[in-house]
């Protein structure tokens, strides 16, 4: 490819200006059609980064138990039981729950926290790295603290218990969640007075999470548990991914029929372009040959054209999708990937994190496919004998 | 420098547009080829500039076998060698005088001082440098034609071709094209020119004039 | 009828201090409670020196005045208890060998496979001069230390349930089990004959062997 040809740039640019309304139904379809499918991936690239880096923080195994076929607390004794399976490198009972904070129709997200334990969220040991939570105090977030705030609570706050008693305890420091958005409701709280603040009796807790250092005997551990404990659930971190990933494959099925239509649409306009010029875009190039053009150089002005048109869309299209998806956060389309008990997009913080070979993808199916549709035609007439121009 | 040796046109459905045409053209000569629409003159100038090539027989030019030449070549030497003046004028409305008269050129892709230079001497040549900068579509019919012919002339060719080129025009316009044509033979010029408008024929400086009719000459 | 009663009152002292003595398995004191003393330790109470008492529950009671560690709940007081007198007291056998590293481009010397890939079963021979060289697992590890078993300084791998590395002349492995390793049938290590033997009733494994038990030939077999 020599230079670019600025005089044949020009009158590439001239001529889409000539056929200003045709070329502008074009970009638009082409820009809505490019943004619609950069969405879709942006969204869904996006979610599956996401969902895997959440499940990075997730214990291997988690045991509930179930009484009555509902979930029930767990006692601290079986931690002790499950410690003696080997390969289990460390088991913690954990307490956390939800706390209504009804004058603000909020939820509070309460988690236990245990003083001389190992801390095996990354999120809550670095806080705790810092500030040592004692048993009268709690961390909150900085979200917490402002609904609190609204409350009237500043330096302390009062749980109620199910038993009606008030249990006060100091808000001692507030936290930043960042960009973490399912962390804002967070409300870091001493163990034991957890559990009275749930009604849990002592040895009392939600859930034993444990560490497998071989992730090779992950499986065979895991079945081990469920042999043991035949009232429990026992999650591992594999039966997790699965499960996202059945339902996120769910989701880009979804996904996939949108992109189908969008395809579909996009090559019906193409296939039209292709079809043929009209005759006044013949007669131009009968008179571009007339004039003594050669079939390349009518060819290489066809393509500045095609190109300006097609990877302005194209740039367009991606900028706004770009746009809709990261700082707009993907209003209606969203919700394709919205589960309440999983996630919520709004929660999610979409960050940015682009997959560059789905947008070269994109790029591939439009720009050169529209820039061959646009030359093929003009290749046929500019070939022919151009006589016609002559009459 | 011109021949046209046993050339004939025929189109898909046996439509015969030329039979066994010969003919010969010197260099400098203004020649007539006159008829009606639809006889044939257009395309004999189409044959001559390589637009289109014949059924049978040969179209020479200064020697060279032009209706062999395969399309690269037959448009480069259209370009180095004819000028064409159209009917309708077939400018491009939204460019400039300038930008049309270079239009040839383009792909060229010539430093932009040059390109300019050429244009400027072809505007004075027919003046109309003076709307160099002017878009086409905001000119009169009257400059809209002297853009025309500059355009023809930018890249100094031996041949000029007009078909029908006052088919469109009032006595006065018709008048002045006839003096251009003159200035352009006084360069020494092999012009056709393709009519059935009678300003034509008497004129002195048509050296000849050639009758066509249904393909055939007379 | 004297010295009667004194043999009953002394096994009974000795009775209770034997069942003052906290009695958790190994696997809990390992997994739970040393970690949390030494957490407790080093957040509360550094000032204990194990090394100052003579009897567990002279340090049990020290614990129990000191200033800072007095607060603590029994639980704690007690984790921290055994932490300083089994693990800091005594500084045992606990040999701590660093872990295995392997870069991107390291590849096992026998078969060929790039060793980043399999991180949990990379082994190394190291040898006097300081050479180390990896393996993509114990089986490779002895085809080539027994084609050249010389200059050794020593021989490394990971403990198949903790993934700490341990000697292989320390060592008990499990052939002929269910689990493979990236070339088949495998050697699996562990650091004490217990969980060897947990291991091989779990996975159905075929002979326990220590390292000095090993042959060529047994290698080999594992190929079959």
């Amino acid at each position: 490819m020599s230079n670019i040809n600025f005089y044949l740039l020009e009158y590439a640019k001239n001529y889409i200006l000539r056929h200003k309304n045709k070329n502008i139904f074009i970009v638009i379809v082409f820009t809505l059609l490019v943004a619609l499918l950069c969405t879709l991936f942006f969204v869904s690239t996006t979610v599956e980064y996401e969902m895997e880096s959440r499940l990075e923080n997730q214990p291997d195994i988690v045991v509930q138990n179930y009484k009555a076929g509902r979930l029930s607390t767990i006692k601290s004794g079986m931690v002790d039981k499950l410690l003696e399976i080997d390969g289990v490198s460390w088991a913690t009972q954990r307490v956390y729950g939800k706390y209504r904070f009804s004058k603000e129709g909020a939820s509070l997200n309460l988690v236990g926290v245990d003083p001389f334990e190992e801390q095996e969220n990354p999120f809550i040991a670095k806080l705790l790295e810092k500030n040592q939570l004692n048993e009268n105090d709690i961390f909150v977030s900085q979200h917490v603290k402002e609904l609190m705030h609204k409350a009237y609570y500043d330096d302390y706050f009062n749980f109620i218990k199910p038993d009606g008693k008030l249990l006060r305890l100091n808000i001692a420091k507030s936290f930043d969640v960042g960009d973490r958005k399912y962390l804002e409701d967070l409300v870091l709280v001493n163990k034991d007075k957890l559990r009275e603040i749930f009604g849990y009796k002592a040895d009392e807790g939600s859930d034993i999470a444990l560490g497998v250092a071989n992730k090779n005997e992950l499986a065979f551990i895991r079945t081990k548990i469920a042999l043991m404990l035949p009232n429990a659930k026992v999650t591992s971190k594999d039966d997790l991914k699965v499960a996202y990933k059945n339902l996120f494959n769910y989701d880009s099925g979804v996904f996939l029929s949108v992109f189908i239509v969008a395809i579909f649409t996009f090559f019906i306009i193409i296939y039209d372009k292709a079809n043929g010029l009209s005759s006044e875009e013949k007669r131009e190039i009968g008179i571009l040959k007339a004039v003594g053009w050669r079939v390349e150089d009518v060819l290489h002005a066809k393509f500045y054209e095609a190109f300006i048109i097609s990877f302005f869309s194209f740039f367009v299209g991606f900028l706004l999708a770009f746009i809709y998806v990261f700082v707009l956060k993907a209003p209606y389309i969203g919700d394709i990937f919205m589960h309440d008990q999983l996630f919520d997009i709004k929660n999610f913080n979409l960050n940015v994190h682009l997959e560059f070979s789905y947008i070269l993808l994109i790029f591939l199916l439009s720009v050169p496919v529209y820039i061959a549709a646009t030359l093929i035609p003009s290749w046929r007439v500019a070939t022919l004998d151009a006589d016609e121009v002559m009459r | 420098m011109i021949r046209l040796e046993n050339v004939s046109k025929i189109y898909d459905e046996n439509i015969k547009a030329l039979q066994d045409i010969n003919l010969t053209f010197k260099e400098g000569e203004l020649i007539v080829l006159k008829g009606v629409s639809g006889s044939g003159k257009s395309t004999i100038l189409s044959l001559i500039a390589g637009l289109s090539k014949p059924t049978r027989g040969e179209v020479i030019v200064d020697g060279k076998k032009i209706s062999k030449l395969p399309d690269h070549f037959a448009s480069s030497y259209r370009r180095d060698n004819i000028g064409i003046v159209f009917q309708r004028y077939n400018l491009i409305p939204t460019l400039s005088v300038t930008e049309n008269v270079l239009l040839p050129l383009f792909p060229l892709n010539l430093p932009r001082d040059e390109m300019n230079l050429k244009a400027q001497k072809v505007l004075k040549q027919f003046s109309i440098d003076h709307k160099a900068g002017v878009i086409v579509k905001n000119l009169s019919g009257g400059e809209q034609q002297r853009v025309a012919i500059a355009r023809a002339n930018i890249n100094n060719p031996k041949i000029i071709l007009a078909d029908e080129p006052t088919a469109n025009l009032d006595e006065k316009l018709s008048l002045e094209f006839i003096e251009i044509l003159a200035e352009m033979k006084s360069h020494n010029r092999t012009i056709v020119v393709a009519t059935h408008d009678p300003l034509f024929f008497d004129l002195d400086i048509v050296d000849r004039m050639i009758t066509i009719e249904h393909g055939k000459m007379l | 009828m004297r010295l009667f009663s004194l043999f009953l009152l002394s096994t009974l002292l000795l009775a209770v201090e034997i069942f003052a003595y906290p009695n958790y398995s190994d696997a809990i004191k390992e997994k739970k409670i040393y970690p949390l003393g030494k957490n407790i330790y080093e957040k509360r109470c550094s000032s204990i020196k194990p090394s100052n008492y003579n009897t567990f529950s002279a340090l049990e009671d020290a614990i129990k005045n000191d200033a800072h560690c007095k607060k603590l709940q029994t639980k704690y007081q007690e984790a921290l208890a055994l932490y300083l007198w089994e693990k800091v007291r005594i500084t045992k056998k606990d040999k701590k060998y660093p872990e295995i590293v392997v870069t991107h481009k390291d590849k096992c010397p026998v078969c060929g496979m790039f060793l980043y890939k399999y991180p949990r079963w990379v082994s190394m021979i190291e040898y006097s001069n300081g050479k180390k060289l990896y393996f993509d697992g114990l089986k490779d590890l002895f085809k080539y230390y027994f084609e050249d078993p010389k200059d050794i300084k020593g021989l490394f791998t990971r403990d198949y349930y903790t993934q700490e590395t341990i000697a292989l002349k320390d060592a008990y492995f499990v052939l002929g089990s269910d689990v493979y390793g990236p070339m088949g049938n495998e050697l699996i290590a562990f650091k004490d004959k217990k969980s060897a033997q947990n291991f091989f009733f779990d996975h159905r494994g075929k002979k326990i062997v220590n390292f000095k038990e090993i042959t060529k030939s047994m290698v080999y077999k594992l190929d079959e």
